[in-house]
């Protein structure tokens, strides 16, 4: 079963009098333990079509259906326990909470599902060690550089076992040098564990960590 | 959504524990002039709140002041004919200066029909006149010469005065009491005015029949007796002269008190929540329900106040050890769990403003609207 099936997917919005097309009939299909890096300049749709594949968008029209799960015409309610239990994020710039500890900002996921607490723990405990963050689950997200933070984030993406994992921008924010390692460790972590992920990127440098790459322009995927 | 919440308090334990010293602060000047209105109304009404006469009958010329009104024994006659009227008996009231402890002083005298209507209802020490020149004294004033044993002689003449008991908050008009048989309290008034040709009650007071209401049976006496105006003993008590001025004075007090403890949770929550909205959009984008977040929010506000109620329950105890005698503040439990429940409930109410932030707060923020191409 694929990770996830857009077919046909439109947003639009308005500005002024008039109606803007952010993602124009886009289709894409993405396996069960595919990586794929969507690329494209800003303003292209990229974030768009991240948020409508990760329940924080509804589309105008066109069919969402992520790990069988058709969200397309889901309401509030069912998006929030959608985005809960069958998506992780990576978001690009607010990651973390700020008033948690590393571990926390993984355990908080796991809370908000109601999942066993000493499992819970135990699986956070696990992904920091693989994260190499095993001495810092206490700190609080300002004790912690750049790349920590975003290792967290991705430890926090995988704690609740998703479908299908959404990363906006990974590396801007960081060195070519950290974002290769951001990158690999994105890779093998979703990699081992046989999960969909979509990275979205401008860096092309970055797409060979995917298993392809689709480009995205104007709000057009590429064929 | 608990642990999320105290999670946040514990990272910033300063912050929230200014807010609940702040309001705890705010509480403590609640409770504290509500125990000084109540002591300090207490010192001016005392002695007619608590003597045990349900019903005061003033002339109906008197604007409802003991010391303007005279009520003839006819009167008394007729009111004891009253349906519902158990039992009619005269008060005599009036100030007079005595000599006590050695120093001369003010002290208002009241006569009660022994066994009747009038006498004191808060005997602490001691007994009840039983005979003439016997007194029941305001217990707050035995250090000053009114004490069990002490003899309080009235200035300018023979009468002396026994003190055979002591009664709680019987004070009147900040004044001294002494509760004495009505006939001590007419010799008394006699010896000072001894050209006076007749000496009449101030006033009438009245038992009531077990179940007659003593408001209904206030309006009947009014109705059916020629030249009176008959009160409830509370009507009556509010309407002594100052009680509704300070009342009023210290309603205002305590009102600006509680808007500003509503302002200030109020503005410190919606600076905090403003502040940490990025933070409740990123959970929110992950999966947390709107309803646990504004629960979150909500459990903060309560854990800030019931903290705030308590340091200021505390500060109160504190302020009352460490009053003298002469006015003491005691902590009433009930005025404790009243103010902190209205504080508490002021406190929710002014953060709707940050809640409504919260419950309108949009999982989108996370990826930022710009990113969006300016998503609406």
């Amino acid at each position: 079963m694929p990770a996830l099936e857009m077919t046909d997917v439109r947003k639009t919005y308005r500005s002024g009098d008039t109606e803007v097309m952010a993602l124009d009939r886009a289709s894409l299909t993405l396996g069960d333990d595919e990586i794929l890096a969507l690329v494209g300049p800003s303003g292209s749709g990229k974030t768009t079509l991240l948020s409508i594949a990760g329940g924080l968008l509804t589309p105008s029209d066109g069919s969402v259906v992520v790990g069988g799960e058709e969200i397309s015409s889901l309401d509030a309610k069912a998006l929030t326990r959608f985005r809960r239990d069958k998506v992780g994020f990576v978001f690009q710039s607010v990651n973390l909470v700020p008033f948690l500890t590393a571990r926390e900002n993984l355990l908080v996921v796991a809370e908000m599902g109601r999942r066993d607490a000493k499992e819970s723990r135990q699986r956070a405990d696990t992904l920091l060690d693989e994260l190499d963050l095993g001495d810092r689950g206490g700190n609080l997200p300002n004790q912690l550089s750049g790349g920590e933070r975003q290792r967290v984030a991705i430890g926090r993406a995988l704690m609740n076992e998703p479908a299908l994992v959404l990363i906006d921008e990974p590396t801007s924010a960081l060195d070519t040098k950290l974002g290769e390692q951001v990158m690999e460790l994105i890779t093998n972590e979703v990699k081992s564990r046989s999960t969909a992920a979509i990275i979205v990127t401008h860096d092309t440098r970055m797409t060979h960590y995917a298993d392809r790459s689709v480009e995205i322009s104007d709000g057009v995927l590429a064929a | 959504m608990m642990r999320l919440a105290l999670r946040e308090m514990r990272r910033a334990k300063l912050r929230f524990g200014f807010l609940s010293g702040a309001v705890g602060l705010l509480v403590f000047l609640i409770l504290f002039q509500q125990t000084l209105l109540g002591t300090l109304l207490g010192y001016f009404t005392g002695a007619l709140e608590n003597q045990s006469g349900e019903v005061v009958v003033y002339n109906e010329e008197a604007r409802q002041n003991l010391s303007g009104s005279l009520v003839s024994f006819d009167q008394i006659e007729a009111i004891a004919e009253v349906e519902g009227v158990a039992e009619v008996g005269p008060l005599g009231q009036g100030t007079f200066t005595v000599v006590a402890g050695g120093e001369e002083q003010e002290a208002a005298v009241w006569g009660y029909q022994l066994d009747g209507p009038g006498e004191p209802t808060t005997l602490v020490e001691g007994r009840l006149p039983e005979a003439d020149r016997e007194a029941v004294a305001s217990s707050i004033d035995a250090a000053a010469g009114f004490d069990i044993g002490d003899e309080v002689a009235v200035a300018g003449t023979d009468v002396t005065i026994t003190v055979v008991g002591l009664a709680s908050d019987i004070r009147f008009s900040v004044q001294p009491v002494l509760f004495v048989t009505y006939e001590t309290w007419e010799t008394t008034a006699e010896a000072v005015n001894p050209d006076a040709p007749l000496f009449l009650p101030s006033a009438a007071l009245v038992h009531t029949v077990d179940g007659v209401d003593a408001v209904d049976l206030a309006t009947l006496i009014t109705r059916e007796v020629d030249g009176v105006e008959a009160l409830d003993r509370a009507a009556a008590v509010d309407s002594l002269p100052g009680v509704e001025a300070v009342s009023q004075s210290f309603a205002l007090i305590l009102l600006l008190a509680f808007i500003v403890v509503t302002l200030v949770v109020g503005f410190f929550f919606l600076i905090i929540t403003v502040q940490k909205l990025p933070a409740l959009g990123l959970l929110k984008a992950l999966g947390q329900s709107t309803s646990s977040l504004v629960l979150s929010v909500s459990l903060q506000v309560l854990t800030v106040c019931v903290g705030g109620v308590v340091i200021g329950a505390l500060l109160l105890v504190g302020a009352g050890q460490a009053s003298g005698d002469s006015f003491p503040i005691s902590a009433d439990p009930g005025l404790i769990v009243t103010t902190g429940s209205i504080v508490v409930g002021l406190a929710l109410l002014a953060s709707i403003g940050s809640l409504r932030r919260v419950a309108r707060l949009d999982a989108t923020t996370v990826v930022g609207r710009q990113n969006l191409g300016g998503l609406e």
